[in-house]
């Protein structure tokens, strides 16, 4: 493979890890705020939540983005291909990461709140200081999983334009005819992107599973 | 807000609770004098703790009024609407509670759990705080522990260290949720030592114990709760040498 | 005509995708399953080169986007000599990639089982293979019940990924109806419900086994206070 080759696969691998990490940012504390909505109680938001929840877990990453890219200047939002990609992968991310979040928020010792109330704390305050900082650690592997995920399913933006590392095995095996050294290499790059993704998860479960006992 | 001193720093008005259908609260009423110490006892089930936590409204009567030093606690005054989460905080945090499983805070170091909410709830300065839990955290006999994580401490130490947590918001009253029941036979006297130097120091106290030997020596007043209802109110010796009711000498005759 | 009309007259086209998407999903959820199932017996049992080599497939498998995978099998080994249509590829690389999924949680739920079990079996005279299959395999799916649903639901998305190596499944037939009719929201809306409604049912058939699993004291919840 040649220097052109190598440099469109870099080129690939920084859209996939650029357009990743921006969804990845943005789903983190988005599903945050869907798992806190819905346990505020107020009643049709919580409903409207579970329904987005339900709708983003089942629908397939390519048909979300074909769906948003096509769709949107239709209602009269302009979304060019980058935004259209984040757009769709953020949406996708935060239903996932609002299950995770949630499952952190229910299981929270309820000992810790009254402890709280009992010394005056407004709920704010302790959201703010005595649970947030203990349900980011338990749910981080989960968040971590979902962040690989993410990174597997991040070729999906290649139905739309965008040259990310998969996609640009395309454009090289266009040039050279031989698309299987691209694509092992590609294979190569994610495995180590997504494997240390996956040592990290490894690494945060066992940490949580000490703190737990 | 009372115009004349008030005169009893808890007050308890017809409080009735009920769980799940069954009635756990029936009618309770209880005055609490300042400085005084009151011990809530009574076998299990009888709703002691339930009435403890209804003080301070981590549980919500069904009916009945309770007031904290002349103030209504729970519902806006003139009646009918809940009070908002930040006034309910605000009286919480003239409230000081202990409880049975400790609660501490377990990301927090014991000195960060002991000023914790002095400067977040009470907007006192960090430093102030923390000359102040030193303090408290000596006066318990743990200043040693102060840079300790709570899972390190025994259960006595941990229970030291919710006293101290309690004492440093300067409660006008403090109640004590079975402290001791979850503490091995040999952690239970330090703990009892430090609310007893407290008691002596003049501190409302609520006390719902299983520590009779306690409970006799310490309190100004004994409450006896059977099945949701106060059977018996009386000075503890009278209480212990003389019980007035059935229940009383069926509850004694197998504690003491 | 207006938009839903021009879709109900053409809902030819998609429902010929949902069913592609009905195909390739079920048939390779089940077939993945049933390699599954033997890829772990060979992880737990087997010692040696073998079943280390096994055990690094499927760790790498859960490493690769499914995509990229698909590439491989459908552009990539023409050069080797292997040459597969689309819908071979699809069906190869959906078997094989959730196979290596199925594998991962089955192995991870084995080891929650409690260990004397097998001994009792060994020494009523069952063979390794009698006993998984009538002891061990019925215990790990009726625990790993809800893990697995999930991962049959990813097999059903990842369908749609083989549109773009030009497999004519849903996603395909909703985006070839949506620009020749030009009725984007209407094409897309029926698919998204259509992926939906199917993982619905998946989720009730995966209560449905829970229920069943809690009846007996296997579900996971016990397993959780057990440990």
């Amino acid at each position: 493979m040649d220097q052109a080759a190598l440099y469109t696969l870099l080129l690939g691998a920084w859209t996939t890890a650029w357009i990743s990490a921006v969804a990845i940012a943005g789903g983190v504390p988005l599903g945050l705020a869907l798992a806190l909505l819905r346990e505020a109680r107020v009643p049709a938001v919580g409903q409207l939540i579970v329904l987005y929840v339900s709708l983003g877990r089942a629908t397939p990453l390519v048909t979300l983005v074909l769906f948003i890219f096509v769709g949107a200047p239709l209602l009269g939002i302009p979304l060019e291909r980058y935004t259209a990609a984040i757009v769709t992968l953020l949406l996708n991310t935060a239903a996932f990461n609002a299950e995770v979040w949630r499952a952190a928020i229910r299981s929270f010792p309820q000992e810790q709140v009254d402890a709280a109330r009992a010394a005056g704390m407004t709920r704010a305050l302790i959201f703010r200081r005595i649970m947030l900082p203990q349900i980011w650690i338990t749910s981080l592997p989960g968040l971590v999983n979902e962040m690989t995920l993410l990174v597997k399913a991040s070729p999906a933006v290649a139905v739309i334009g965008i040259v990310d590392l998969t996609r640009a095995t395309n454009r090289i095996s266009a040039v050279t005819y031989e698309p299987l050294p691209p694509i092992l290499v590609a294979a190569a790059l994610y495995l180590v992107v997504i494997g240390t993704l996956v040592r990290l998860q490894r690494l945060l479960d066992a940490r949580a599973q000490r703190l737990a006992m | 807000m009372a115009t004349s001193a008030p005169p009893f720093a808890v007050e308890v008005r017809n409080v009735s609770k009920r769980f799940a259908g069954i009635e756990v609260l029936r009618d309770v009423s209880l005055q609490v004098a300042h400085g005084q110490t009151v011990s809530v006892l009574g076998p299990s089930g009888s709703g002691k703790s339930t009435l403890l936590r209804c003080i301070n409204w981590l549980e919500e009567p069904d009916s009945g009024e309770i007031f904290i030093a002349g103030v209504r606690i729970g519902v806006r005054a003139g009646g009918k609407t809940h009070m908002p989460d930040r006034d309910l905080a605000r009286m919480r945090a003239r409230i000081g509670m202990v409880f049975q499983g400790f609660n501490l805070w377990p990301h927090l170091s014991v000195i960060d759990n002991v000023t914790e909410a002095p400067i977040h709830v009470l907007g006192m300065a960090r430093e102030e705080a923390i000359a102040r839990a030193e303090q408290l955290l000596e006066k318990v006999g743990i200043g040693d522990k102060r840079d300790a994580y709570p899972y390190v401490l025994s259960g006595g130490q941990k229970q030291r260290v919710g006293i101290a947590r309690a004492l440093a918001m300067n409660p006008e009253v403090i109640l004590f949720d079975e402290p001791t029941s979850a503490l091995d036979p040999e952690l239970v006297g330090e703990v009892l030592a430090a609310m007893r130097a407290l008691a002596e120091e003049g501190m409302t106290m609520v006390v719902v114990t299983h520590e009779m030997a306690f409970a006799r020596e310490v309190s100004d007043e004994i409450v006896f709760i059977d099945q949701g209802s106060v059977v018996e109110r009386q000075a503890p010796d009278a209480f212990f040498d003389r019980p007035q009711t059935a229940r009383a000498r069926q509850f004694l005759s197998r504690y003491a | 005509m207006n938009k839903w009309e021009i879709l109900w007259h053409h809902r030819g086209m998609i429902l010929d995708g949902f069913e592609s998407t009905l195909i390739l999903f079920g048939v390779s959820a089940i077939a993945a399953f049933l390699l599954s199932s033997l890829i772990v017996l060979v992880i737990r049992t087997g010692r040696g080169p073998f079943g280390r080599a096994v055990r690094g497939i499927v760790d790498g498998m859960r490493m690769l986007p499914f995509l990229i995978y698909a590439y491989l099998l459908y552009y990539g080994l023409p050069s080797l000599g292997v040459r597969f249509d689309a819908w071979t590829a699809g069906f190869i690389a959906l078997i094989t990639y959730h196979a290596a999924y199925f594998a991962e949680i089955l192995r991870g739920t084995w080891a929650t089982l409690s260990t004397g079990q097998v001994e009792a079996a060994r020494a009523h005279g069952f063979t390794t293979f009698m006993m998984y299959r009538r002891i061990i395999l019925p215990q790990l799916v009726l625990r790993a019940a809800p893990v697995l649903g999930n991962q049959v639901i990813i097999c059903l998305k990842d369908t749609a990924f083989l549109s773009i190596i030009t497999v004519r499944e849903l996603t395909a037939a909703a985006s070839a109806v949506q620009s020749q009719y030009f009725i984007p929201f209407e094409a897309f809306i029926v698919a998204i419900g259509l992926y939906w409604l199917t993982s619905m049912l998946i989720e009730v058939l995966v209560a449905r086994i829970g229920i069943a699993a809690e009846e007996k004291g296997l579900g996971y919840k016990r397993a959780a206070v057990r440990r």
